[in-house]
């Protein structure tokens, strides 16, 4: 974290990151159907791989990238778990 | 900018809890358990664990939901055969 619009930079992208959450998270709560909870939880994890990648800026260790890939490898098989559910049953 | 994230988080997991004791639909508490882990995994992200991290991100929120779907959706199944 260098200068002040480095500093500027990254608290305003993790601030629109936890916001995308909080609504994210909101429609998870109010969602009438299950199909709107499977499309929060996907944006949920598409939020959750961008904040941590923000934290590997942030706090200047890359070992943390490797979470981030590990994650976008693994992530998607919850979504597909719920709409395979939702079609015929797992 | 540490303190807020943990804050706002700490909050959305309080609320993922509370959503998943008090929901009526079952596949709904099984999603609200795997934005827990999901958000539970940043948490110790943060706390500088990463390999924890890491394990927590592959079998809290992609192997335990597909066993706990698998589970109800053997639950439903029996359930339909011994009624119908």
């Amino acid at each position: 974290m260098g200068n002040n619009l480095t500093e500027i930079i990254y608290n305003v992208s993790a601030l629109i990151a936890l916001g995308a959450m909080v609504t994210a998270f909101l429609r998870m709560i109010i969602g009438p159907t299950i199909a709107d909870r499977a499309v929060a939880l996907d944006a949920m994890t598409l939020v959750t791989i961008s904040l941590i990648a923000f934290l590997t800026l942030l706090l200047q260790r890359k070992v943390y990238l490797d979470v981030a890939i590990v994650y976008a490898l693994i992530s998607f098989l919850g979504v597909i778990a719920v709409a395979r559910f939702l079609d015929k049953g797992l | 900018m540490i303190m807020v994230s943990f804050y706002i988080l700490g909050i959305i997991i309080l609320l993922a809890a509370i959503l998943a004791i008090y929901a009526r639909n079952i596949v709904t508490a099984i999603i609200s358990t795997g934005v827990i882990s999901l958000l539970v995994s940043i948490l110790f992200l943060l706390l500088a664990a990463p390999d924890v991290a890491m394990t927590e991100a592959a079998i809290g929120s992609g192997l335990t939901t597909m066993v706990f779907l698998y589970a109800y959706n053997r639950i439903r199944r029996i359930r339909e055969r011994n009624d119908g």
